[in-house]
């Protein structure tokens, strides 16, 4: 056994020709990281964004969202590069700051996925239902039946294969983008304040639009989670950034799309993408934008339930969470957390449906996202102090400015997120944010001793199966 | 640290175990993959088959591609065949990395965790 804390051990060597059989390449790594943040909830953060600028100024909300993502791709690329796994968050949080901490921020960083699988059902399920001409509660079972088949095929193993995910993402991206100009050009009419965003808004409206903006982009980190699977290690944070490139043009698009030609009545709707292509295409595009919103839960449900559950698989075997988490089904998934999450999301879903509390779940989506990304810029500033010597490929430049920077602008814009929904102020995100923290706090402070000890008395009662090693003649 | 010998030797015992697990060999059902193992500390690299639901005896050279490569102490090695070691914590704290997709990963942990069980 070691003393001290353990060094890392070397990433394994990538040479010039690929080591391994199946990588992915870099078009993957772009889809999968635009993908993991285009989910359909993005269509209702952007209608959401519009509210808060003058006229078709939510570009400028948007592109100053995409400069300060380009902080959070910083602090995501340099710590990717020295812990390139996917249990990197718990690795880096781990020695940035208490343990107790870092998973209690990791835990309630668990409620994004779940709130994003939720939002993305609900989002689906009521747009199928809008173009079916079908009922809120015929919403709420197609809702389910999409939850129950996103779980059962995760139980089953199924996974989408690398070239169906590029496909789905780059249809998503370039049909929403084509919608989004059609409708700009068949309005037949001029932009109205196009650079003039806070004629007739208060500042803070611009930070709650740059809030909301932010959220457009989060999610994109995620795909550091297949960090063990590139072909080139570069190709993490390459992708990252092409991704957010594309994110930031389709976005801007759409936002000014929806600004131009949607109706205040519209932009409030569960569905606006959907009158986006009536707009551009008629009851064509409207189906168009169905297709299109339902091509989005492919990475949604595909990438969030995967993550989600392997991460806290993962953390159960570390023996941070109950060992009943870690049970593996005959396929090798582990099978409580896809359960758990499928229920909790519908449940979310549900709830989401009958209130009408969709601006709110964009709030707490927004609000926390903007918290990981401060949470990141910190773990950057640590490191840089608590590991000097450890290997970085991606360096983040004048760290002290920028990863400062990050901490105080994501900290105001997670502020500001989560007191505002509708333009109003509005403490409710607030709320169920402090609700999931104060749970995982709870957990951390009172199940988690409990937990770990009962996985050391397990293992202490084991017997170590490995021979000693014979002992060495000591000669004459 | 482990030699070549401890390790083939803790590495037979763990095969045994996996190959008579008949919830394991479900588990690895068209799951034919090659697996790399390198000890950072001695050098030593080592190739482990799975083909058919079964575990193939341990080799010396390396493939040139793997679907899974492996990297840790020979120590870790040798206590992870015998089971003393949760790979998991060893990974989770950065001692033991891997190169491959999650879900090979995870059929890999589930290797080391099912075959143990009963312990």
């Amino acid at each position: 056994m070691t003393a001290g804390p353990p060094a890392p051990a070397p990433a394994p060597e990538r040479g010039g020709a690929a080591l391994l059989r199946r990588a992915l390449g870099l078009r993957t790594v772009v889809s999968t990281s635009t993908g993991l943040a285009f989910a359909a909830l993005e269509y209702l953060a952007a209608a959401g964004l519009v509210a808060y600028v003058a006229g078709d100024s939510a570009w400028i909300a948007v592109a100053t969202a995409g400069l300060l993502a380009l902080l959070a791709w910083g602090c995501f690329s340099e710590l990717n590069g020295m812990f390139p796994t996917a249990a990197a968050i718990r690795l880096y949080m781990k020695r940035s700051m208490d343990d107790r901490v870092a998973l209690t921020i990791t835990l309630t960083y668990l409620t994004t996925i779940v709130l994003v699988v939720a939002a993305d059902a609900f989002i689906v399920g009521t747009a199928i239902a809008h173009v079916l001409g079908q009922s809120a509660p015929v919403a709420a079972l197609i809702i389910a039946a999409l939850l129950g088949l996103a779980v059962g095929s995760n139980l089953r193993g199924v996974k989408v294969a690398g070239g169906v995910q590029d496909v789905a993402t780059y249809c998503v991206l370039v049909a929403t983008a084509v919608v989004a100009v059609t409708a700009l050009v068949r309005s037949h009419r001029p932009l109205r304040f196009p650079l003039s965003p806070l004629h007739g808004h208060h500042p803070a409206d611009l930070l709650e639009a740059v809030a909301l903006g932010v959220f457009l982009f989060s999610a994109f980190e995620w795909v550091t989670t297949n960090a063990e699977e590139v072909r080139r290690p570069r190709d993490i944070h390459r992708g990252m950034l092409i991704a957010l490139a594309l994110l930031a043009a389709v976005c801007c698009l759409i936002t000014v799309a929806m600004s131009h030609v949607l109706t205040h009545h519209q932009l409030g709707s569960a569905y606006p993408q959907l009158s986006l292509g009536r707009a551009a295409f008629g009851q064509a595009g409207l189906w168009l934008m169905a297709g299109v919103t339902a091509a989005t839960a492919v990475n949604t449900f595909n990438g969030g339930f995967i993550t989600a559950s392997r991460f806290i698989y993962a953390t159960a075997r570390e023996g941070s969470l109950p060992a009943a988490l870690a049970r593996l089904n005959d396929r090798a998934v582990p099978w409580v957390p896809v359960l758990a999450l499928g229920l909790v999301s519908l449940v979310v879903s549900l709830v989401v449906a009958a209130t009408g509390s969709w601006e709110v779940l964009v709030a707490v989506g927004a609000a926390l996202e903007a918290l990981i990304y401060a949470v990141a810029a910190y773990c950057v500033l640590r490191l840089r102090t608590r590991l000097p010597e450890h290997p970085r490929p991606f360096r983040l430049p004048a760290p002290r400015i920028l990863a400062g920077a990050a901490i105080a602008v994501f900290a105001v814009l997670a502020a500001t997120a989560s007191v505002s929904v509708q333009n109003r102020f509005d403490p409710v995100p607030l709320a169920v944010i402090a609700i999931g923290g104060l749970l995982s706090t709870a957990y951390v402070l009172v199940a988690l001793p409990r937990v770990r000890a009962a996985a050391e008395a397990k293992k202490a009662a084991r017997r170590p199966r490995r021979p000693p090693r014979p002992a060495q003649d000591p000669g004459p | 640290m482990a030699d070549r010998h401890e390790i083939a030797e803790a590495y037979a015992d763990w095969r045994a175990r996996c190959n008579e697990n008949d919830r394991l060999r479900r588990m690895l059902r068209g799951w034919d993959r090659v697996v790399h193992l390198v000890a950072t500390d001695t050098g030593d690299r080592f190739t482990v088959v799975v083909r058919d639901q079964m575990l193939a005896e341990l080799t010396d050279d390396a493939e040139a591609v793997a679907d899974l490569v492996v990297t840790a102490t020979s120590e870790d090695f040798a206590d992870l065949f015998w089971g003393d070691l949760n790979p998991s914590e060893k990974y989770m704290s950065g001692e033991i990395t891997l190169a491959g997709a999650q879900e090979d990963v995870m059929r890999l942990d589930a290797m080391s965790m099912v075959a143990f069980l009963d312990q």
